[in-house]
């Protein structure tokens, strides 16, 4: 029985609720959860003067609403289960090492910034910064799993060591910008500057995108690596090209400029 | 009105050494005795006068632009949260301004020296310096890489280049002069620098970085400023460089001087790899001359930011480390670098810079010429110096810590030679009673009538074997401003600046010369006295 | 007492087997005939682990939803005494067979083994830094460039405990009849997971006794109680039937024991059969090899 939050309205400011996860939620009791402190601006308020609470003492929770201006839900968590019907606000899952968040709408920024495992799936739009670090600091997400259906902002994949991240929709500028390692999938096209500064990593284009000059061709091939990485990705319900049959991947390494050993692979189908 | 009763007081300054006796205070100040007023039972407890860093960046542009360049460790610092009488702040490594003052007072330090101001931007350091609550302020102005200085000594104008210095460190609204790789930092915007004392500074023929260093000392002594020519030695850092310090000394010879964070300027070997200790000959050579007085700069394990205005240093650490780093220039003055480091006991030179300042601290042999800092953030942070105090006091821990050093680094070094254990008098000599008296600020470091009622009454026995780390009581300007380690008030601190004698013409020359070389117009440039809180001054010699 | 299958008598004895260590690799290839090229190349001269220091052979064909790239491949197992010599072995033959050969990735086969060694992770160096790697599910792939595109490897393979040495001998009216059951024996054998025939084709013609009598430092020699052409001479005692004049011994290694007791049973259901007069198997003693498969207990028919 999973423990259900609804969003009586949304928040007039951005609600900052860390204790929104799994961990902070499973061993409480009706009462306890609805005590929980969330910050509305600089003022401490309860969980309950903002979310209905029904059950307790699960590590399955869903929250109901248009929550996008509360963050930080599923901050650290390393457990459980959350579904969001509706949006959700920056930094979901920021930080998570275990567990799986499901969104049916839309995220904001950072969505599992620096995260070091666990999936989160976003059937709508995120903002900018998924997966990415922190200003400041020198690793973004060092694993776990990120798919977004829809679109995204800008510096997906920032700095990202490890770990796996899939956009559907388009990505902006500056994708896998600094990337020191994993996989970005981008499904559907991306603006400016992928891969700026990257360092080591696999940025797969499913499309052609606008590449930097420093980024120098190789040759075009089917690699095997992405046959395994077909078959993962593939339970987690999107598909990526990979047989020599259909098309091959234009190699460009890069970025010369650092100097990385990365890669940007573009799909070329027949 | 409050007098404290018995405690063991140490007041070296008046010669004090731990007996039980009442200190009196009234109207903010230490009085010889008292009639009523409230008091406070000090009996098992010591009691100091309130600490004095000589030496730490705590304000102004640089430490801001350092602040910008590490928001990681903003992430992990220490919050302080707003209360009804407490400001919200940041620790870290670069506290934020309210965050400052919590963390000094709360160790027991009631005084601070922020030790490097271009003048262009003095604005700035004063605004943050009034926002820092609970101590007292001084500031020193940089000054050996100003170009309008260096080109009338370039002239042979120096009765000239005092009139301007003495503008200058009003018009910033300084306490004193600080002079950093002398000619360095100039020789930085040629992409060079200066790295012997007797070379010529790239952009000139005749300034060298020891003409620099004689001719502001010489200036410094004829304004009679409270406190010395404050000098960061050419070559800090760099293996080798005691020679160059040594040399620097002698240069001195015949004026007073402070040599800041000596710790990072005692280094023998010619590279890297062979990097040792040379704090022996330093140390020798700084206790034959008398006419100098000196900070520590000691180095811990563990995070710090180095922001210092050397510019090509910095730059040769940002090579070092191949992490980020921030550079400025600042026109016409000085320039500044931030490298954030790690000090790592597995790291031979680490390991052996963190000898060396301890050393240097054990073979000097007068407590008043040496001052206990870290150069804060760049050996350590402040908040740190009760490791210090407890590496100094007790031998066997410090050699116990020695034994811990990679076997390579122990062959650097003498510290595990060295047996001697600070006294408490010692202590409170080190850490309040000659930094004050070579800051010149003959009211503090002491709890003789007169005094300004800056007190710290730590307990007796210390918890985890380290003495100051959370003071029972500290009174500052009479006032109970923290117990037990909690800040209970919220004084605003004073800061103390210096009116040197000028002659009033340099102003026409000055004027005359900005539009041609700086992009602010002379009437901005001054800082107005309005602008420090509760500003104090001095009066010089 | 004598047991009878298909007319043939299965004697009342046991083969007597060792403990070894076992790795398995799985070899992908662009078509099936490659995957198959490069097993063959790496599982040549390792029939016996005394003379070839590992003894390994293809162990099972496997379609793409069994490989993890989805690709055609070949299971191969390996045998050997320790770690330490099995990871060399994985190391040389994997480098010089499979690194080389067209088109092939090369993964591990026992994945869910705790105990790793690298295989991938020395490789890689004959990428010359050139080579990178991508973590997936926790485990690292190193991707070695090559002149037909990537050598793709996993950087640890699993080794897990293993048994060698499991046995029968078919006694045949004659060398055609005994060939012909052992052919048999070994095509349905090759369709039991998890064991691997290191010899020729599966089969031993050159059965071997420890030691020898007249050289005494021979490791071993030929068995001669079972040599047909030794029957009758004083110097030696044959254990051989009447009317049986060629024998013939399968030898398997399997990761475990009921993969032996599975591939015996089927190989002895499939010996038995018109020209063969009986099964038995070869031990000594049981003072050697403490895994002892009696063939009377075996899941015959």
């Amino acid at each position: 029985m999973p423990v259900t939050l609804v969003l009586k309205t949304p928040p007039p400011v951005p609600l900052e609720a860390e204790l929104l996860t799994p961990d902070a939620i499973a061993e409480r009791s009706r009462a306890d959860i609805c005590a929980l402190p969330v910050n509305l601006g600089k003022r401490r308020m309860r969980l309950d003067d903002f979310f209905d609470v029904d059950g307790e003492r699960s590590d399955e929770i869903e929250i109901r609403g248009d929550a996008s201006r509360v963050k930080w839900i599923g901050r650290g968590m390393t457990r459980g289960r959350m579904l969001i019907r509706g949006n959700g606000g920056m930094h979901l899952g920021s930080g998570m090492t275990g567990g799986a968040i499901t969104v049916t709408g839309n995220v904001s920024d950072w969505l599992g910034a620096e995260m070091k495992g666990g999936t989160i799936r976003v059937q709508g739009n995120a903002g900018g910064q998924v997966g990415a670090a922190y200003r400041g600091s020198l690793n973004g997400m060092s694993d776990g799993t990120i798919v977004v259906q829809g679109s995204a902002g800008l510096e997906v994949g920032m700095r990202m060591k490890r770990g796996l991240i899939v956009v559907g929709g388009r990505v902006r500028d500056f994708a896998g910008l600094q990337m020191k390692g994993g996989t970005i999938v981008l499904a559907g096209g991306a603006e400016l500057r992928t891969g700026a500064w990257m360092v080591r990593g696999t940025i797969v284009a499913l499309s052609s995108i606008s590449l930097l000059p420093t980024f120098a061709y190789a040759c075009t091939y089917n690699p095997t690596f992405l046959n395994l990485y077909a078959k993962h990705i593939a339970t987690l319900g999107w598909t990526i090209p990979f047989d020599a049959r259909e098309g091959g991947y234009r190699r460009y390494t890069g970025d010369t400029c650092v100097p990385g050993k990365g890669e940007i692979l573009v799909w070329t189908g027949f | 009105m409050l007098r404290i009763t018995g405690g063991k007081v140490y007041d070296p300054s008046n010669g004090i050494d731990g007996a039980v006796k009442d200190i009196c205070i009234a109207d903010g100040k230490i009085v010889a005795d008292l009639d009523g007023g409230s008091s406070i039972d000090a009996t098992g407890m010591v009691v100091f006068p309130g600490g004095v860093d000589v030496h730490t960046h705590v304000a102004g542009g640089a430490l801001n632009f350092a602040r910008g360049l590490v928001p990681e460790t903003q992430r992990a610092a220490r919050k302080f949260l707003h209360t009804s009488d407490r400001r919200s702040g940041l620790g870290g490594m670069t506290p934020t301004t309210f965050a400052t003052g919590y963390l000094y007072a709360g160790m027991g330090w009631t005084t601070v020296n922020e030790a490097a101001v271009p003048i262009l931007s003095a604005r700035h350091t004063h605004e943050e310096l009034h926002d820092i609550p609970l101590v007292d302020k001084t500031s020193l102005v940089l000054m050996a890489n100003n170009e309008l200085v260096l080109d009338l000594l370039e002239a042979g104008e120096i009765e000239r280049a005092k009139q301007v210095v003495s503008w200058l460190v009003w018009a910033a609204k300084g306490y004193g002069v600080k002079a950093v790789n002398p000619g360095g930092v100039t020789a930085w915007k040629w992409g060079k620098n200066a790295n012997t004392l007797f070379g010529p500074v790239e952009g000139y023929q005749k300034v060298t970085p020891a003409r620099i260093i004689s001719s502001l000392a010489e200036i410094v002594d004829a304004l009679k400023l409270p406190h010395p020519l404050h000098l960061h030695c050419n070559n800090l850092g760099v293996p080798g460089n005691v020679a160059t310090t040594i040399e620097t000394m002698k240069v001195i010879d015949g004026h007073r001087a402070h040599l800041a964070h000596i710790q990072f300027h005692a280094y023998g070997g010619d590279d890297w790899s062979s990097m040792r200790s040379e704090s022996v000959r330093l140390a020798d050579a700084f206790n034959a001359q008398k006419n100098l007085t000196a900070d520590a700069g000691v180095v811990l394990f563990g995070n710090a930011v180095t922001i210092t205005a050397d510019g090509p240093w910095q730059h040769l650490l940002y090579e070092l480390t191949g992490h980020k780093w921030g550079n400025l220039d600042v026109e016409n003055e000085t320039g500044c670098g931030i490298v954030p480091y790690v000090y790592k006991d597995r790291n031979l030179v680490n390991a052996v810079q963190w000898a060396v300042g301890l050393e240097l601290l054990l073979l000097i042999d007068d407590p008043w010429r040496i001052c206990l800092t870290t150069d804060h953030p760049n050996g350590a942070g402040f908040w740190r110096y009760p490791e210090i105090v407890q590496l100094l006091t007790d031998a066997e821990f410090r050699k116990a810590q020695v034994k811990k050093l990679p076997p390579k680094a122990q062959q650097r070094i003498v510290l595990a030679d060295l047996d001697r254990e600070y006294t408490m008098s010692e202590i409170a000599i080190l850490t309040s009673a000659g930094p004050a008296r070579t800051l010149g600020l003959s009211q503090k470091g002491h709890l003789g009538p007169g005094a300004d009622a800056d007190v710290t009454i730590y307990h007796e026995k210390p918890e985890n074997g380290r003495f100051f780390t959370s003071p029972r009581y500290v009174i500052k300007g009479g006032q109970i401003v923290v117990e037990d380690g909690d800040v209970r008030a919220t004084t605003a601190g004073r800061e103390f600046v210096v009116h040197p004698a000028c002659d009033d013409q340099i102003e026409g020359y000055l004027r005359e010369l900005f539009p041609k070389v700086y992009t602010m117009s002379f009437e901005n440039y001054p800082v107005e006295i309005e602008r420090l809180r509760h500003a104090q001054i001095q009066p010089c010699l | 007492m004598d047991r009878i299958l298909n007319g043939v008598r299965i004697a009342d004895t046991f083969a007597e087997a060792f403990d070894m260590r076992a790795a398995r690799v799985v070899i992908t290839a662009a078509s099936p005939k490659w995957a198959r090229t490069a097993a063959e190349c790496m599982t040549g001269f390792a029939t016996s682990v005394i003379g070839c220091k590992v003894e390994a052979a293809i162990e099972s064909e496997l379609g793409p939803e069994e490989t993890p790239d989805g690709r055609p491949g070949i299971g191969v197992l390996l045998f050997g005494f320790d770690t330490e010599g099995l990871t060399s072995r994985l190391v040389d033959r994997i480098g010089q067979t499979v690194l080389t050969c067209v088109t092939t990735a090369c993964f591990d086969g026992l994945p869910q083994s705790p105990e790793r060694v690298p295989v991938g992770g020395i490789l890689r160096h004959f990428g010359d830094r050139f080579q990178s790697s991508k973590v997936l599910e926790s485990q690292r792939y190193w991707r070695i460039p090559v002149m037909d595109g990537e050598f793709l490897i996993q950087e640890t393979f699993g080794i897990q405990k293993a048994i060698g040495g499991g046995n029968f001998l078919i006694l045949g009216a004659n060398q055609d009849a005994a060939l012909g059951a052992a052919e048999a024996a070994v095509d349905a054998m090759r369709r039991v997971r998890g064991v691997a025939l290191p010899f020729p084709g599966g089969i031993v013609r050159s059965g071997s006794k420890v030691g020898a009598r007249r050289y005494k430092k021979l490791i071993a020699s030929t068995n001669d109680a079972y040599c047909p052409t030794l029957r009758g001479r004083p110097d030696t005692a044959t254990e051989l039937p009447d009317g049986v004049n060629a024998v013939l011994e399968i030898v398997v290694d399997g990761l475990e024991r009921s993969s032996i007791e599975r591939a015996l049973a089927a190989g002895i259901g499939a010996a038995c059969r018109p020209g063969i007069v009986e099964i038995t198997a070869g031990n000594y003693g049981g003072k050697l090899g403490k895994h002892h498969f009696h063939l009377h207990q075996l899941p015959l028919d």
